[in-house]
């Protein structure tokens, strides 16, 4: 063969090696990634206007798919008072739709309300329209402040305070589901509204061979619980500061430890059920329904299918507080809408944020098994319904100011610190100090501090 | 090798088939070169988009500190120290080498007999309805078959009523909801899909060993066993290269099978890269860090993978 011309399998292996040259210069030349995107490029300021006028108005929405009844129940109930308007709904599973939306925000045309989980990040990136000439437009400024907290990020990415940037289709609130049969059973007369009553309680179904709480904590659910200790150990201040990112904020303190270690001292006296780390929320709900168990610790979202299974036999409580101390729960946005900076009618797109808490709004939010936006009147329910006790509990929450966020909600990773080490904690695995330890370095490692 | 045999009948010109081929000049040469490179061209342009660009832009993405929106800032290696030296994404990798037991030795060991099993049947004309139910689990998803598996491995689930049948109740648990139990159970799911696949595999390698030589080992009075040891084994040398290989990356790369059964937990008892993978980078923004780890699970396999390979390929 002669040396000095190339073989075709010399020249292939040279076009190859050239061709990935070639790609991997197209690669690693551009700037870092991220750096063509012009969905972060800040956008013009929108001038007010709350009238929205008869001229048709075509307005898209964004949200997760779970939610798809109560928001086609409020897009129709906006569109029969502004009936030059109409919104096409657009979902995503609800998982998918929380890690896509930052993508579909960044996208060419990206919708005019859209639900937001990450917050702080969407307000970085200069993604959301700041609301706050609209919120004096529409008199926004008279929102219980805990509800105004969840609507707001400063310049710092910190949330709570700043301008406005969302508002809520309605919110979610947790509490004890009780089975009153079983409540009976055991002489519960009234659910415990004080932490020694729902000991006491506990302890007497133990006894009465039930399962004291029912916790599906394949999904986490013995979060709640820990929450629940921890917002009255720290008061809903700290642990909001907490979720909220304020800073210096930590949950690594000898008293969210104390509040942590009731938590494991209920798993260790058995009053979980032992399968708890193998039963996810579905299974759980399903199981508190048969009858398995005297409380179960979760949100209205599961309302709807306990009072269809249970019928009179369910009742609803809020979390139990110290002897004293005002009462506090999780409750957060059910939605939390903002209007994309790319919106193209931010007019119309307020016009339906601020319609979520009229009563209308909060009527159909309420039919949807859910607690209205604002305030105002107690929307109706059907009397002696658990929705009813719901609604009544809610209203005293929000009388009370006492909405806390989630601690899941810290950060974008935080939930997934959570469900395994309240896993732990209940296996006996990890302690309470640990545990507080671990959540704390994982906080502080998300938020780069 | 059967060449000296055949030496006398090659001519000179056969021997050099390449430079009678190419007489005729360079032209004539590049321009089959070139044809065949067209020929190559729609599969090299979709393989350059789909699969070198990803590979190459995950490297580059490594390399920085990004949220997969705004403007990442350039971090060097530090993405991989953290990889490194995390004992989270550690453990994650020693669960991934774990599961090789599961997906790979156990689903290996399995087929060879079960194929060989098969082959006997084979010979007094049965066999099909075995090879086909045997089978079956490979048609079905990896992760529905995991959501199938979440039932049985429940509390009131098939495993925990078929130990109760049998007088074993005092075994019963949770399986997924377990810390000690949870990663072999998940392990249980893959030996249960990789089986058929590897089972069909062995056949396809056990029907080309011709049937003679079985006969003639069964006239010399050899077992079942010894038939399998000095016959089968030794003649699917290459089908069980290829069967360890896939599961082995099957184990090392798996993400639906543990996404849909456990998520990782309870605790960080069955974490996986290829889930460790999705949720930094999908549910915790984390894009640069996602990449790091799975350039090192990328790394990792190749090099379980690459000494296999040229294990099974030697004579």
């Amino acid at each position: 063969m002669d040396s000095h011309h190339s073989t075709p399998a010399r020249r292939a292996r040279r076009f190859a090696a050239l061709a990935g040259a070639a790609v991997l210069q197209t690669v690693v030349a551009c700037a870092p990634p991220g750096s063509g995107n012009t969905a972060t490029v800040p956008t013009d300021p929108v001038p007010v206007n709350i009238d929205l006028g008869t001229d048709p108005i075509e307005l898209t929405l964004y949200d997760g798919a779970g939610l798809k009844k109560i928001d086609e129940a409020l897009i129709a109930a906006f569109t029969e008072r502004h009936p030059n308007v109409t919104i096409t709904p657009r979902y995503d599973p609800d998982e998918v739709q929380a890690v896509n939306a930052p993508r579909v925000l960044a996208s060419e045309n990206p919708p005019d309300i859209a639900r937001i989980i990450a917050l702080p990040a969407a307000v970085a990136n200069h993604q959301l329209t700041a609301l706050d000439p609209w919120a004096d437009a529409y008199g926004w400024n008279t929102l219980p402040p805990g509800q105004s907290a969840m609507y707001r990020v400063d310049a710092n990415g910190i949330r709570g305070t700043g301008p406005q940037y969302t508002m809520a289709s309605g919110f979610t609130v947790t509490g004890l589901y009780y089975n009153k049969e079983l409540a009976n059973r055991i002489g519960m007369v009234e659910p415990p509204t004080t932490v020694a009553e729902f000991e006491q309680a506990l302890a007497s179904a133990k006894t009465a061979g039930l399962i004291p709480i029912m916790a599906g904590n394949k999904s986490a659910q013995v979060t709640f619980l820990v929450q629940m200790m921890l917002n009255n150990a720290l008061g809903p201040d700290a642990v909001n500061g907490w979720v909220f990112n304020a800073p210096g904020a930590t949950l690594d303190t000898p008293a969210a430890v104390d509040a942590a270690a009731v938590v494991a001292g209920w798993a260790a006296k058995g009053y979980f059920p032992a399968d708890t780390n193998g039963t996810d929320a579905t299974a759980a709900a399903g199981r508190f329904a048969a009858g398995e168990a005297l409380f179960y610790v979760s949100g209205n979202w599961d309302a709807a299918t306990l009072q269809a299974k249970m019928g009179e036999n369910v009742g609803f409580t809020l979390p139990p507080a110290p002897a004293g101390s005002p009462v506090l729960a999780m409750s957060d946005p059910v939605s939390n809408f903002a209007i994309p900076s790319g919106s193209d009618d931010k007019n119309a797109a307020a016009a339906f944020l601020d319609f979520l808490r009229s009563d209308a709004g909060r009527q159909v939010v309420v039919d949807a098994g859910f607690a209205p936006s604002g305030t105002g009147p107690v929307p109706a329910t059907a009397p002696g319904s658990l929705g009813a006790q719901i609604q009544a509990a809610f209203d005293i929450l929000v009388a009370a100011d006492g909405q806390v966020q989630f601690v899941q909600n810290a950060t974008n990773g935080m939930s997934g610190t959570w469900l395994p080490q309240v896993q732990m904690l209940v296996a006996g695995r990890t302690t309470p100090g640990e545990m507080m330890a671990a959540v704390q370095s994982a906080y502080e490692q998300d938020l780069l501090r | 090798m059967t060449s000296t045999a055949h030496a006398p009948q090659t001519s000179p010109t056969r021997a050099f088939p390449h430079r009678v081929a190419t007489r005729p000049g360079r032209g004539h040469r590049a321009k089959r070169a070139l044809t065949g490179w067209l020929f190559v061209l729609p599969a090299a342009a979709v393989y350059t988009v789909f699969v070198l660009r990803p590979l190459l832009s995950t490297l580059w993405y490594s390399l920085y500190n990004w949220d997969g929106i705004s403007v990442g800032s350039w971090v060097g290696l530090g993405n991989y120290r953290r990889v490194l030296t995390d004992p989270q994404l550690l453990s994650s990798i020693g669960h991934a080498f774990f599961l090789i037991l599961f997906f790979t030795v156990l689903p290996v060991i399995g087929g060879l007999l079960v194929a060989a099993l098969l082959q006997e049947i084979r010979i007094r004309g049965l066999g099909t309805l075995t090879r086909t139910l045997l089978f079956l689990p490979q048609i079905i998803p990896g992760a529905a078959a995991a959501v199938a598996w979440v039932w049985m491995f429940s509390t009131n689930g098939t495993v925990n009523q078929l130990l109760s049948a049998v007088g074993l109740g005092g075994l019963t648990r949770s399986w997924l909801g377990d810390f000690d139990w949870a990663l072999p159970a998940v392990g249980v799911i893959g030996t249960w899909l990789g089986l058929g696949f590897c089972t069909i595999l062995l056949m396809a390698g056990i029907g080309k060993i011709d049937i003679s030589i079985y006969e003639a080992a069964r006239l010399d009075g050899a077992s079942f066993l010894s038939t399998f040891r000095y016959v089968t084994v030794p003649a699917l040398r290459a089908e069980i290269g290829v069967c360890v290989t896939v599961t082995i990356i099957a184990a090392l790369a798996s993400f639906d099978i543990v996404f849909m059964s456990t998520q990782g937990g309870p605790g960080y008892a069955t974490t996986v890269p290829g889930v460790l993978i999705y949720q930094l980078g999908f549910t915790e923004s984390r894009v640069g860090l996602a990449s790091a780890l799975a350039v090192v699970l990328t790394g990792l396999i190749l090099m379980v993978i690459l000494p296999i390979q040229r294990f099974f390929r030697e004579k």
